[in-house]
C-alpha cells in the first residue's frame, strides 16, 4: 500500500507544480497581452461583437472552475488511500 | 430614513441577533467557539468564505468601477477569483491539518516556540485590524450617503453589532452572519440583474448599444486601459491580489471550520463558484446603471461611483428595491467586519494570552472568558479608531492589506510547508522584512507622500501598489534569514515528519510519542 501512497503524492505533486505553473501563466498573460497588444486584444473575435479581451477574461472563471474541479477530483482518490493507510497503521 | 429602510433594517438586526443568541448557547468551549467544533459542511463553509471575502468595497466599489472604467473594472475581479487557486493548491489542506485554531499552530507545528507564535500572531493580528478600519469608516460614508444617518452612529451601530456577535457567538455566530449575507447578497444581486435584463427584454446587444451611447468613453468603454495607466501597476496589484488571499488569517482561519480536508476543497470550491457568479452579475450591474441612469448621474451622486448599485436599483425597482439593496450592503458590511474581530480575537485571546502568557495552562472557561474580553477590546477600538478617522481617506487599506498579506503570512507559510531548509530565523526575517518593507513602500509612495498629501512632496516609489517590490522582498527576507543562519540541531521536529503530517494528518510516532 505504501507504494501507492507514495507514487500518488508524488503524481499530486506534479499536478499541483504543472497547474499552478499554468494558472500563473494564463492569468497574467491576460493583462500583459493588453498591454503588449491592446489593438488586437480590442479586435472582434469569433463572437460577433466580443472583443478577444473579453473571451479572454472570461476564459479565467472557466480555467479556475475547471482547474479546481480536477485537484479535487485527483485529490478524492488520495484521501482514499490515506484513510487506507491510517486503518493499517 | 423612512420606514420601509427602517424595517428592513430592524429585519437583519433581528435575525443577527437571534442567530447570535442561538450561537452564544452553544459556545461553551473553546474548540466551538474558535472553529464551530469544524462542524460546517463544505458547502455551508463555502458561502461563508464568500460572505468573509466579498466586502461592501467589492459589492458597490466594482459595480461603480465597471459602470465607470468598463473592462478594467472587471479586470479587477477577476485578481480575487484566481487567488483561489493559490490558496486550494498551495496552503489549504496543509493549514487544515497542521492548525487547529489559529495560524500560530501551523508554524508551531514545525518550529514549536514562543517566539515563532508570536510572530505569527503579531503579523495576523495587524492584517486583521488593517483591514478592519477601513471598512468601518467606509462603511460610515456608506449608510450616510445611503440612508442620511450620521457618521458616526453608523460606525457606532457596525462596530456594536461586530463586536456582540463574536463576543457572544463566536464562530458559530460569524458563521451563519456570513452564511446569511452571501444568501441574501446573491439574491439581491441576482434579482437586480434580472430586473435589468428584463427590462431590456433579455437582449444584451441593446443594453451594449445604451451603454455605449450613455457613457463618455463611447466605443471604448469596451476596451481595456482606462483604469490603470501604466501596465507595471496592473501587473503589481494583480500579483498582490493573487497572492494576498492565500495570506489573509481571517479567510484561512474558517478552513478549521471544516471536519477534514475533502469538506475544506469543497469550501473553496463552492467559495470560487459563489464568487465567480457574483463577478458575472456585478458585470451585468455595472453595464446596467451606464444604460439605465447615464454616466452624469451616476457622477453627480458620488464620484467614485459608490452607489452605482442602489442608484440602479432606485432606477429598475423603485424605493423598496433600494431599501432591499441598502440593507444588502449593510449586511455584506456587517459580515466582513465580524470575520475580522474573530480572527483578530483567535490572533490575541489563544496564541498570545493562552499560549504565550499563561503557557498553555489556562482552564477552558479561562480561555472562553478571555476571547470575549479580546473580542469586545477590539471591537471597541477598531471602532475609536474608525470614528477618528473619519476625515482621512483611508481606502487604499484595503488593497494594501492584500500587499501586506502577500508579502509577509504568505511567503511565510509557503516556505514553511515546502520548504525543507527553512528554519526559524527565516520565519521571523521573512515577516519582518515583508512587513516593514510593506509599510515603507507605502508612506514613501503616492498614496502618503503626496505634493498634497501627509507628506507633502514627490512620491520616491510611484507605484501605488508596491506589490512588485514589497512580495519579493517578502520572500528574499524569509530566504537569506534562514541561509545566513547556522542548520537546524537534530532536536528540531524533522521535516519529512513535518511534511509527512502536512501532507496526511498522520503523526509520526516519533514525535507522538
Amino acid at each position: 500500500m505504501k507504494e501507492t501512497y507514495q507514487e500518488l503524492m508524488r503524481k499530486k505533486k506534479r499536478f499541483i507544480i504543472v497547474a499552478i505553473i499554468f494558472a500563473f501563466l494564463f492569468y497574467f498573460m491576460l493583462p500583459i497581452s493588453l498591454s503588449l497588444f491592446p489593438e488586437k486584444m480590442n479586435q472582434t473575435s469569433f463572437i460577433p461583437g466580443v472583443s478577444w479581451a473579453w473571451v479572454y477574461a472570461f476564459l479565467q472563471f472557466i480555467m479556475i472552475w475547471l482547474l479546481g474541479f480536477i485537484y479535487h477530483q485527483k485529490s478524492k482518490k488520495l484521501d482514499e488511500v490515506i484513510e487506507q493507510m491510517i486503518q493499517e497503521e | 430614513m423612512n420606514l420601509t429602510y427602517f424595517l428592513f433594517f430592524i429585519c437583519i438586526v433581528i435575525c443577527t441577533l437571534i442567530i447570535t443568541y442561538w450561537a452564544a448557547m452553544r459556545s461553551v468551549t473553546t474548540n466551538i467557539y474558535y472553529t464551530a467544533a469544524g462542524s460546517l459542511t463544505g458547502f455551508q463553509n463555502g458561502m461563508a468564505i464568500a460572505g468573509d471575502f466579498i466586502s461592501a468595497a467589492s459589492f458597490l466599489g466594482i459595480v461603480g468601477t465597471i459602470a465607470l472604467s468598463g473592462y478594467d473594472g472587471f479586470l479587477y475581479s477577476i485578481g480575487f477569483l484566481v487567488s483561489y487557486l493559490v490558496v486550494l493548491f498551495l496552503v489549504a489542506e496543509p493549514v487544515h491539518r497542521l492548525g487547529k485554531y489559529s495560524l500560530g499552530d501551523v508554524i508551531c507545528s514545525r518550529f514549536p516556540g514562543n517566539t515563532m507564535r508570536l510572530i505569527m500572531a503579531i503579523g495576523a493580528f495587524s492584517i486583521s485590524i488593517f483591514y478592519m478600519i477601513p471598512q468601518l469608516v467606509a462603511s460610515g460614508f456608506l449608510l450616510r450617503l445611503l440612508l442620511d444617518i450620521d457618521y458616526s452612529i453608523s460606525v457606532f451601530v457596525i462596530g456594536s453589532l461586530m463586536t456582540i456577535y463574536v463576543m457572544f457567538g463566536g464562530m458559530i455566530a460569524t458563521s451563519w452572519v456570513q452564511i446569511v449575507k452571501t444568501i441574501v447578497l446573491m439574491s439581491g444581486t441576482f434579482l437586480l440583474s434580472l430586473i435589468v435584463l428584463s427590462n431590456y427584454n433579455w437582449n444584451v446587444a441593446a443594453i451594449v448599444t445604451d451603454v455605449k451611447e450613455n457613457s463618455p468613453l463611447g466605443e471604448y468603454f469596451f476596451h481595456a486601459g482606462h483604469l490603470f495607466e501604466s501596465p507595471l501597476e496592473l501587473l503589481s496589484l494583480q500579483l498582490a491580489l493573487v497572492l494576498g488571499t492565500a495570506g489573509l488569517p481571517h479567510i484561512l482561519i474558517r478552513l478549521f471550520t471544516v471536519k477534514n480536508t475533502f469538506e475544506v476543497r469543497r469550501s473553496l470550491l463552492s467559495a470560487t463558484w459563489i464568487i465567480g457568479i457574483f463577478y458575472v452579475m456585478t458585470l451585468i450591474l455595472g453595464l446596467g446603471t451606464i444604460a439605465f441612469i447615464g454616466y452624469e448621474t451616476l457622477i453627480s451622486a458620488d464620484p467614485t461611483g459608490n452607489l452605482a448599485a442602489p442608484l440602479l436599483a432606485r432606477a429598475v425597482g423603485g424605493d423598496f428595491l433600494l431599501a432591499f439593496i441598502s440593507a444588502v450592503a449593510f449586511t455584506t458590511i456587517v459580515a466582513v467586519v465580524a470575520g475580522l474581530v474573530i480572527s483578530a480575537t483567535t490572533a490575541f485571546s489563544y496564541d498570545i494570552y493562552h499560549h504565550m502568557i499563561k503557557r498553555g495552562k489556562s482552564t477552558e472557561r479561562e480561555q472562553l472568558l478571555a476571547a470575549r474580553w479580546t473580542a469586545l477590546v477590539v471591537g471597541i477600538l477598531s471602532t475609536i479608531f474608525a470614528l477618528r478617522l473619519e476625515t482621512m481617506n483611508v481606502t487604499f487599506l484595503v488593497s494594501m492589506t492584500f500587499i501586506v498579506a502577500a508579502s509577509s503570512i504568505f511567503p511565510i507559510l509557503v516556505l514553511t510547508i515546502y520548504w525543507k531548509r527553512f528554519n526559524r530565523l527565516g520565519v521571523i526575517s521573512g515577516m519582518l522584512s515583508g512587513l516593514f518593507a510593506s509599510m515603507l513602500l507605502l508612506l514613501i509612495g503616492p498614496h502618503i507622500m503626496h505634493p498634497e498629501g501627509l507628506i507633502q512632496r514627490e512620491a520616491i516609489i510611484s507605484l501605488y501598489n508596491p506589490g512588485i517590490i514589497a512580495i519579493p522582498i517578502g520572500f528574499i527576507g524569509a530566504v537569506l534569514g534562514t541561509l545566513l543562519s547556522r542548520r537546524q540541531s537534530a532536536s528540531e521536529i524533522s521535516y519529512e515528519d513535518f511534511y509527512k503530517q502536512a501532507q496526511t494528518g498522520v503523526q509520526s510516532r516519533s514525535d507522538a510519542s
